[in-house]
């Protein structure tokens, strides 16, 4: 279930990751803190490594008031394995894509980008998922569903 | 003329820049199969949003070279509600209501993965009753959802008949959910805590009644449209997907199974009360549409099987535990998945201490099912298509969300 930190830090160190910051969360699971620039090297040592983290279970964005944080969560049927890799990026930066190492990110990272406002670059079909294109960045919490005059009136 | 707008925000769009994209990304286009050697012209091919085949509004963008697809594009969205913004701005015990509208033919699933994933924060302690009471919700909610595929993926393949028989069997099972949870589809039955409500006395003769029957019409419909050579001949070796590609377009469920990865929430991730059933996960290797209609078939009758222990072992007890009417779970982060009909449907949510969720996201397993399907549409045959398509299972209330 949970994968061993250690095991985790000397994967990534051997893939010359060094100074990544890998936490056990108590009620969620082992997350592994990246920046924008070291994202891909991490995904990518994960899913070539022994530990085997081939599939990508959901990748979706968080909008912390500071930064969008973009996680990825992977799975490792070999080893029965999930761990959360989270990425901060600022707000209307670029979102790389990672399509040619999980296929499985194609639609969710349309969704993530036009959800929080990043641009996405390396993606085959970098169009809006589910909003008309030139929709503002929905889940990103200063756009309010209600204006203030709808509050304060319901 | 009052100048505002009607049904969305004020400022809720702003004009369509133009845009220059390619349709279908060239890295995912295939050359044409050949399935002739004639040169015809191309044809672009809205199917639907409103075609039945499309299980929904789903438009399927299609360039065809004669009766080949060389080109797929799946057009979703058009059922957007905003569900995960939407529960920022709820109650943790509200927020069954928008889930139940995603996966719209199996909402107990949404409701209870994310009153699993409130609970995970929330630490609480489930009664045993309750647990076993959402197992049985969820099988009879999974056996009604199946039934739909069932249906519809015969229709997908020319058949009529069996649908109306998928529907007779269907009836019995809304009619034992609206009995227990008094709707017959947003059922607004699991809360975090618990469930409820408890099952009512009239329901358990209806179910029993229910699994007295539904053996032989399994029997019934594995004879009618699994035994149908036309069937046969239309679902497999069509649809293929091996098991890298399984995985690593990241399906789940039925889906994953029928290509050979075992992979089951409920055996692997257990909640609930699954861990107490007795029940065996189907499998199939080819990994075409007949394996999945397979799996399929096998969980109907594993899902009957774990109806009929509930019924018999429903322990004593309370059906919710004691949680406060305005839920604050203290801040934190949880995943919380269910196996639900269409796979594994997940809830990753985020408390900040307050009364409504931080941040929702729900996991859609059609959503990664369609573009699966979308990859390897190039290079079959139009009525392949729509097999292909049938087979996976998709729902676009959870797609869009």
């Amino acid at each position: 279930m949970r994968p061993d930190t250690a095991a985790l830090a000397r994967t990534l160190s051997a893939a010359g990751l060094k100074g990544i910051e890998i936490d056990d969360v108590p009620s969620l699971g082992v997350v592994i803190h990246a920046s924008a620039a070291h994202a891909r090297p991490v995904l990518s040592a994960l899913k070539a490594s022994d530990d085997g983290f081939e599939f990508l279970v959901d990748l979706f964005g968080i909008d912390t008031t500071e930064a969008v944080d973009v996680v990825y969560h992977l799975r490792s049927f070999a080893r029965d394995e999930e761990v959360f890799v989270k990425v901060d990026l600022d707000y209307g930066s670029d979102l790389a894509s990672v399509w040619d190492l999980f296929p499985a990110a194609l639609m969710p990272e349309r969704e993530c980008a036009e959800m929080f406002g990043l641009t996405l670059s390396g993606h085959p079909n970098p169009k809006h998922l589910l909003l008309t294109e030139g929709s503002k960045p929905f889940l990103l919490k200063q756009h309010l569903i209600r204006t203030p005059e709808e509050v304060r009136n319901r | 003329m009052d100048p505002r707008h009607l049904v969305s925000h004020a400022g809720w769009l702003t004009p369509n820049p133009p845009t220059d994209v390619e349709f279908v990304p060239a890295s995912l286009k295939r050359a044409p199969m050949g399935v002739d050697a004639l040169d015809t012209e191309r044809l672009i091919v809205n199917m639907g949003p409103q075609h039945p085949s499309t299980h929904g509004v789903l438009r399927l963008l299609l360039e065809l070279d004669g009766e080949e697809v060389v080109a797929a594009e799946s057009v979703v969205g058009y059922l957007h509600r905003g569900i995960e913004k939407l529960a920022e701005h709820r109650r943790y015990n509200a927020v069954g209501t928008l889930m139940d509208r995603g996966d719209y033919t199996s909402g107990i699933f949404n409701e209870l993965a994310f009153a699993l994933a409130a609970e995970a924060i929330m630490a609480v302690e489930i009664p045993r009753r309750a647990q076993w009471l959402r197992v049985l919700l969820s099988e009879l909610n999974r056996i009604a959802s199946h039934l739909v595929w069932y249906g519809t993926f015969g229709l997908d393949t020319g058949a009529m008949g069996q649908f109306l028989y998928a529907v007779r069997d269907r009836e019995q099972l809304l009619d034992i959910l609206e009995d227990i949870t008094g709707q017959r589809m947003m059922f607004n039955y699991v809360r975090p805590g618990g469930v409820v409500a408890d099952i009512t006395t009239t329901a358990e003769p209806k179910i029993r009644a229910f699994l007295a029957t539904i053996d032989g019409y399994l029997d019934e419909h594995e004879a009618l449209l699994g035994g149908n050579e036309i069937f046969q001949g239309r679902t497999r070796g069509v649809g293929v997907f091996e098991r890298p590609m399984a995985a690593g377009f990241g399906l789940t469920g039925a889906n994953l199974r029928a290509s050979g990865l075992g992979f089951d929430v409920r055996k692997d991730r257990p909640y609930a009360a699954y861990e107490e059933m007795d029940f065996s996960v189907p499998l199939a290797t080819e990994g075409d549409c007949y394996a999945r209609y397979l799996v399929r078939m096998g969980e109907l009758r594993q899902a009957v099987r774990i109806v009929r222990q509930c019924i018999d072992g429903l322990p004593e007890g309370e059906h919710t535990a004691k949680v406060p009417k305005v839920i604050r779970p203290p801040v934190g982060e949880a995943y919380a998945a269910v196996e639900s009909p269409r796979g594994e449907l997940g809830v990753h949510l985020i408390s900040d201490g307050t009364e409504n969720p931080y941040r929702m996201r729900y996991r859609p397993p059609a959503l990664y099912a369609l573009q699966a399907a979308e990859a390897i549409l190039p290079g079959v045959l139009l009525a392949d298509a729509v097999v292909i398509l049938g087979s996976v299972d998709i729902v676009l209330g959870e797609i869009d969300r």
